[in-house]
């Protein structure tokens, strides 16, 4: 290997331990004793390992209900905004119908105004028709994203007429060449918007803490804000907390790496 | 298997009328080649027989049924695509199967009429591949067996060739032509490539501007174009025009200079009277005759067996193309004479319609 190639690789590592460090230590705070990590200077490493924190969160705080709860509403989001977004994307890139550019040209341009514009409107809507402190009013938001639609378009409009038109020749129905022709063409972006939402809704705060108002139904982010409030100095058992909001997902994405990239590189590589 | 007819046909897209009430008859089994250059509708015509165009007016039948109004996978078509179309995510024997189990026919069923396609096309090998592990003549074999398998009452073929190299394109043509002996299928052809039209059709129509321009056996179109449009589409190189106007004795005074005597015509032209003359470059001999004119070679493109020579009048004017058997004896520069042989002439008159010739004994 040429010295060029080894500098390059090791500021690469250099950066990936810069990236990855405060995540690691996070993980190591996590196994510590309640006071270690405010030590001056602070240990790399747990002196003596224990899951201590991990029982308080899943003990007495009940973390796994919120776990739970993070999980069923990222899980129905991304149901949802899938069933939503991809058979709108197909048709804005694919059908023919009155007022077909129109519409797509206001939706992009709705991109533009920030979401947090939209809450207050959004919550008087949804308290009015009775969904506030509901699963359901947390997930209106994610139905049909503008952006995940936009990157659906964007994908079918790669996909040639032609193999659309054999299908029809070949007696398919619109319903069928979606589910049989067009799903299976557009998987890596299925997974890359999956993700998109999964993450964006598991990750996400200030919606949650708007239409949610009972404890119970509170999600990961808006419980771990709450339990802040009461253990603002206890560093490791919040450390454990951000483990648990964290780790899921952060698997979930290395899991799905190679269909995300494919994805994501679509528009460079695709002829 | 059934014929088609179209009945005044016209498509507009917006403000532009793409065809200009086209009426087409194949017959039962005919293949049918469409062909013009890029934009004369041959592609709008041959989509709107296949319903995935609706026609602004006319009517298409195919057999004794009037299918305009009803859906593609209703008409009894089957169409192959330029690009092959070939669903990427299934193999070729679930692209070839993809429309009968769409019609929910039997596993058996589906099996035997893959199989038999794919027997046809000698693609039995490949039946477990997916597109992308397939070259391009293999994608069109498949884009055929997919057609094959439908059954259908007419073969709908859009540029097929279009997209492979020169040397499978010959391979194809004859593939083509041997499919249509052995399945007897009324089949409607599309191209640009005039070469293809000649080599594979029963019967030509030259389509421009949405307009049919002439319809014929690829023979008759070559040897009697109704008009300089036909003459010089057909055959490469292609035709020679020379503008000329009629000479008192009945010949023909070339605006380049020269004189050329005229074929028989069914009625004479009066003295004066614009024409064009025009001559394949194969019909032009290079050498001492009686009524030969005098030209200076240009250029000589050697292709091997043959060459094109382009001679230039002594008088100026555009050169003409002349091809001969390449004996190497020709060079850039050299004045020869050569002989336009009346015989060989095609005559148009002021806009461009071929001028009777008379009647043959």
């Amino acid at each position: 290997m040429s010295l060029r190639r080894w500098s390059v690789t090791l500021l690469a590592a250099f950066v990936a331990l810069l990236t990855t460090a405060p995540l690691l230590w996070m993980v190591s705070v996590s196994f510590m004793a309640p006071g270690e990590a405010a030590q001056f200077p602070p240990p790399l490493l747990p002196a003596d390992p224990t899951m201590a924190n991990y029982h308080t969160l899943f003990g007495s705080f009940g973390i796994g209900r919120f776990l739970a709860n993070s999980l069923l509403v990222s899980t129905l989001a991304t149901i949802l905004a899938l069933i939503f977004t991809i058979p709108a994307g197909y048709a804005f890139a694919k059908l023919r119908f009155r007022g077909r550019d129109a519409t797509f040209r206001l939706l992009v341009a709705a991109l533009v105004v920030p979401g947090q514009i939209g809450m207050l409107p959004l919550f008087l809507e949804l308290k009015a028709m009775g969904l506030v402190n509901s699963y359901a009013g947390a997930l209106v938001p994610w139905l049909a994203g503008i952006f995940g639609i936009f990157l659906v378009r964007q994908y079918c409009l790669s996909i040639p007429d032609e193999m659309l038109e054999a299908a029809r020749i070949d007696g398919a129905s619109e319903g069928q060449i979606l589910r049989r022709i067009v799903l299976p063409i557009l998987t890596p972006i299925i997974v890359t918007l999956a993700l998109f939402v999964f993450l964006g809704s598991w990750n996400d705060f200030m919606w949650p803490l708007i239409v949610l108002a009972d404890q119970n139904l509170y999600t990961l982010p808006v419980a771990l804000a709450a339990m802040s409030r009461e253990h603002v100095q206890d560093n490791e058992l919040m450390m454990a907390g951000a483990v648990v909001t964290t780790l899921p997902v952060l698997i979930l994405f290395l899991a799905l790496q190679r269909f995300y990239l494919s994805g994501l590189l679509t528009g460079s590589v695709k002829g | 298997m059934a014929g088609l007819s179209i009945r005044d046909a016209r498509k507009n897209f917006g403000e532009t009328e793409v065809l200009k009430g086209v009426s087409i008859d194949v017959a039962d089994g005919e293949f049918t080649v469409i062909v013009g250059p890029s934009g004369c509708g041959k592609s709008t015509l041959l989509r709107a027989v296949a319903g995935l165009e609706e026609l602004t007016s006319g009517r298409i039948s195919i057999g004794d049924r009037d299918v305009t109004d009803l859906p593609p996978s209703e008409r009894g078509i089957a169409m192959v695509f330029q690009s092959y179309a070939l669903y990427p995510h299934l193999t070729v024997r679930e692209n070839m199967a993809f429309g009968l189990k769409i019609a929910k026919a039997s596993k058996t069923e589906i099996d035997d009429a893959v199989r038999r396609a794919a027997a046809i096309l000698h693609i039995e090998p490949l039946l477990d591949r997916k597109p992308a592990a397939l070259s391009g003549g293999q994608r069109q074999r498949v884009a055929i067996g997919r057609a094959i398998v439908r059954q259908p009452q007419i073969f709908l073929f859009d540029e097929p060739l279009s997209n492979l190299d020169a040397d499978l394109r010959v391979r194809m043509r004859y593939e083509f032509a041997s499919l249509h002996r052995q399945l007897g299928t009324t089949t409607l052809y599309v191209t640009h490539d005039q070469v293809e039209a000649m080599t594979l059709a029963d019967r030509i129509i030259v389509l421009r501007d949405g307009i049919i321009e002439q319809v014929g056996s690829p023979r008759a179109l070559y040897e009697s174009p109704a008009n300089i449009f036909v003459a010089q589409f057909l055959g490469t190189p292609r035709m020679n025009i020379l503008a000329a106007v009629v000479a008192d004795d009945g010949s023909a005074q070339l605006i380049d200079g020269g004189c050329v005597a005229l074929p028989p015509l069914a009625a004479p032209l009066a003295p004066g009277t614009p024409v064009s003359v025009g001559i394949r470059p194969e019909d032009i001999e290079i050498g001492a005759a009686a009524g030969a004119l005098p030209f200076t070679i240009t250029f000589v493109e050697r292709l091997g067996g043959l060459a094109t020579v382009h001679l230039q009048a002594a008088d100026g004017g555009d050169p003409i193309a002349c091809q001969r058997r390449d004996d190497g004896s020709l060079r850039e520069g050299e004045k020869v004479v050569a002989l336009l042989p009346p015989d060989q002439l095609h005559l148009f008159d002021a806009i461009g319609r071929a001028i009777p010739r008379e009647a043959r004994k």
